[in-house]
Parts: structure tokens; sequence; C-alpha cells
């Protein structure tokens, strides 16, 4: 299933009892794109990411993509777009029962993506590439918090989808770990993965690394703003 | 009348958020089972190893508990029956005191409370800690539904281990409590099994599956919800594990109840009494 656009149709959400994230949003996002998305801390950019893997569901509005309201859709209805969207978390999110390994083998192996042995050879090419394959017989609680972090970005990565939800990527990565990570992703845009991701970041220095566009989320509303060549923002 | 309008209003509150809770662990039931029908890639295998491992956890690991605890119930009830009923001079009747007692009443109740306390609280706190450390999301993210993949096996799991349970204990009890009683009393076995058999009735079987496969379910359902009610923080955990087991203990002990009602009256009527 081919990810051709992506739009909001006044869409509203908020956590209870918490201040709106978007209010009658209408947006439509540019597809092939990096999308640096931008807000103030606690603004809700990761409800926003959430909201666009299909892990959050909006009170009101439409969600559409490829022109279908996946608020509407069962989960199984979902599914095809859902293997075609890639999320990692800020924190957390690694299955703390099985090793590293098995993390990243699990949704290959669950959907049958691709047979045990070339699973097996994905995963641990990923391994070797990010230099954690000592920590991959691991349980996630017994390894550093940056192989964590590196672990759930992988888990991600691993599926080469074509959405690719980024929720403050490089926060307790060091240097090495993100210029592998920045190679990596653009390796398999051109390979053609990854072809529309979304970045919710502060680190300029990372985003530095990408042509992106920078989409703003400010007071329930989301905002183009303009880059200037040298990737400095000039202004809203 | 004010007061009188204050107790009605708090009934009525009760009775709406308790048959709302009650309708949303139905919801569950019918989502996890269709989620785990639907569900085309989760395979059998997959399911079969999470149900093996809530078995290991829930049955095989109680077995100890159950049998000192099954030792100790059929040993007092054989010898309370065995006391009391000789003093009436109704010691013929023992097989149908330890099958109303034991198998239809202390049974289905007592592994129910022992699965409650051990795995009901394991469940709830497990997959509180899931969401709390949002591996449930983690597993929406990766196309994996938690119905089918979490609660589904889960709670076959905790059905065939309850089962399996229960019938364990009704054997140590009568069997066990039958040689412990051996130290006081001089029953002959052979008087004892026939008393037990006479007394066992078809529509026994039928109790002993509505009773320990319901509470199977609804230790299991009720735990689940309670842990998928997390929101985000860790400290909610130990809360709803506690309300899990509240909950569990008050659906069990009423629908034992249930059970044992409608049986009671149906044996009424066919005796003709009512």
């Amino acid at each position: 299933m081919k990810i051709e656009s992506l739009k909001f149709e006044d869409v509203s959400f908020t956590h209870e009892g918490h201040e709106i994230i978007m209010k009658n949003v209408e947006f439509d996002f540019p597809m092939n794109e990096v999308l640096w998305i931008k807000a103030e801390e606690g603004a809700g950019k990761s409800s926003l990411l959430q909201v666009l893997a299909g892990l959050q569901i909006p009170q009101s509005g439409k969600y559409l993509i490829n022109g279908e309201n996946i608020l509407d859709m069962s989960f199984e209805e979902f599914m095809p777009y859902r293997l075609q969207i890639g999320y990692t978390f800020d924190y957390g999110g690694l299955i703390n029962n099985r090793s590293l390994f098995d993390n990243l083998m699990l949704p290959l192996l669950y959907h049958k993506i691709l047979s045990p042995d070339e699973a097996q050879k994905r995963v641990l090419e990923i391994f070797a590439e990010f230099g954690i394959e000592k920590f991959m017989s691991e349980r996630p609680a017994h390894v550093p918090g940056r192989v964590r972090k590196l672990g759930c970005l992988m888990r991600a990565l691993v599926m080469r989808p074509q959405m690719l939800l980024l929720d403050d990527p490089s926060v307790g990565l060091g240097q090495d770990s993100i210029y592998t990570l920045v190679d990596h992703l653009h390796k398999y845009r051109k390979d053609g993965a990854f072809q529309h991701v979304f970045i919710s970041s502060y680190d300029e220095k990372f985003m530095s690394h990408f042509e992106y566009q920078i989409v703003h989320l400010d007071e329930g509303q989301l905002y183009f703003q303009a880059v200037d060549p040298e990737k400095r923002v000039v202004h809203l | 009348m004010i007061v009188l309008w204050a107790r009605i209003d708090s009934l009525g509150r009760f009775v709406t958020q308790n048959t709302e809770y009650t309708l949303r662990i139905l919801m569950m039931v019918y989502l996890s089972i269709r989620a785990a029908l639907q569900d085309k890639t989760q395979g059998l295998r997959q399911i079969i190893n999470v149900v093996l491992t809530q078995i290991y956890f829930t049955g095989w690991q109680a077995l100890p508990l159950i049998s000192v605890l099954a030792l100790g119930v059929g040993g007092l009830v054989v010898l309370q029956a065995l006391s009391n009923l000789s003093f009436f001079g109704g010691a013929q009747m023992i097989g149908n005191f330890l099958v109303v007692m034991v198998l239809r009443e202390a049974g289905p109740l007592l592994v129910a409370l022992v699965v409650i306390a051990r795995s009901g609280t394991a469940v709830a706190s497990e997959v509180g800690n899931m969401r709390a450390n949002r591996e449930i999301e983690a597993l929406e993210s990766m196309g994996i539904n938690p119905l089918s993949y979490i609660v589904f096996p889960r709670v076959v799991g905790g059905i065939l281990s309850v089962l399996a349970l229960s019938f364990y204990f009704n054997i140590i009890a009568l069997m066990g409590g039958f040689f412990l009683t051996q130290l006081l009393h001089d029953l002959p076995l052979a008087f004892y099994l026939d008393s037990l058999v006479r007394a066992l009735e078809p529509e026994d079987a039928l109790v002993f599956f509505l009773k320990n496969g319901f509470s199977g379910m609804i230790i299991f359902v009720v735990s689940c919800y309670q842990g998928l009610s997390v929101k985000r923080s860790p400290h909610e955990v130990p809360q709803v594990t506690t309300q899990a087991v509240v909950h569990s203990i008050i659906f069990v002990v009423a629908f034992n109840l249930f059970v044992s009602a409608v049986f009671y009256l149906n044996q009424l009527r066919s005796l003709g009494v009512i």
C-alpha cells in the first residue's frame, strides 16, 4: 500500500483534562519530504506524531490517507497503512521481556514480512551498522540508555516503512550514533524507503543534516514555516 | 427527605457505574475474541506459546499452594462431616456433604481466590507496567493488536488453568482429606468412595465447568482490563492491581452465588417444592 497523501480535515485533539493540542486543523502534509515538527515544550509534538501514526484518535475531524478517513477504520482495516508507518518513541517502547534482537525480529516475523533467515540477516546487519551487536542478546533493562534508544529507533528502521515518525530521535544518542542514523536514513531514502519523514526535535545540529521543511504547531494550529537556504528560520 | 434523595442518587450512581464497568468488561471479552479470530498474522503457534506460558505460571506454579489448601480443607471437611454426621447417625450421607461443600461451593471459590491473589495481581501489574512503559503503544505501532496478542491468550490460559487447578483441588481435597482423617477415624475406603459416587450428579459437571470456567475468564479479563486502564504513569500500577483484586473477588463471588442459586432452585423445582 503506497502512501500518496496525508491530510487533516477539521481535526481536533486533546488529552482528557489537558489543554487543546489541535483545534479544527486543516492541513495537507507535503509528501516525499523530511518535515521538522516544531512547537514549544509541551505543546503536543509527540501527540501530533502519535495521531499521524494512528496511535491516538482525534476527538473530531478526519485524518485522510490517500483520501480514506483512517479514523473510521478498524485495527485490521488500517493494517496495510500501519505496516508502512514506522514510529519511534522519545522514551520507552521496547518490549521488556524480550531481548533487543527479539524486539527487532518481532514485527518482521509477526507479519511474515521476511522469512526467518532473511529477517535475522537484516536485523544482524542493522545491529552491526549501529555497532551495538554485543547488547543484542540483552533485555532492555540491562543495557545503557543510549542502546535502548537505538534499539527503539532500529525497530522502526528495520521495517523500512514509507513513512517514518521520529520523536526526539537524537536525544540520548552519541555523535557517532547520530551520524550512523543520518547515513542510514539518507541511504534508504535513496532506495525508496522512508519517503515521508516526520521528525520532532529541538536539535538544530541534528536537523542540519537534512533538507527539511518546517511544520510549526502553535496554539492548536499547524503552520508551514519558511526556511532560508542556510537552514535558518526566517519568519513564521 | 434530602437524605433520602441523596441515598437514591448514590444508589443510582453505584448501579450505573457497576453496569458500565460490567459492559466494558464484556466488550473487552468480545473484542479480544474478535481480534484473535480476525488476526490472520498472529498464528496459532504464537497464541499457544503465550497460553502455555500462562498455564505454567497460573496452573503449574500454583500446585504446591493448592495442594496445601486442598489437604487442609479436605481434612477439615471430612473430619467435621464424620464427627457430626455420625453423631446424627447419618454417616452414609458423607458423600453428599462433601460433594456440596468441596465440589460445588468451597472448591471453585478457594481456587479462584488463590488465582486472583497469585495470577490476577501478576497479570494486572504486568499489563499495567507494559502500558506505563509504552509497550502496548509499541505493539500497536508494529501492527500487533494487544487484545489478540496480550489479552486473548492470557484469558484462555487462565480459564484452562483454573479448570485444571479446580479439578486437582477436588481430587486432593477428597482423597487427601480421607487419608488424613484415617489418623483419627477408621472409615473404609470402599464405603467412602461409594458414598461419593452416589452423591455425584450429572449437573455437578455443569456446575464445575460453569463456575470454574467463568471464574477463570472473569479474573483474567478484569486483570487485563485494569492493567490496560493505566494511562501513563507507573504510580497507577499498584492502584489498578488493587482494583483488579477487588473487582475480581466481587464478580467471582457474585457469579458463584448466582450459579448456586440457579442450581438449587432447579433442584427444588425438580422435587416439586416450587
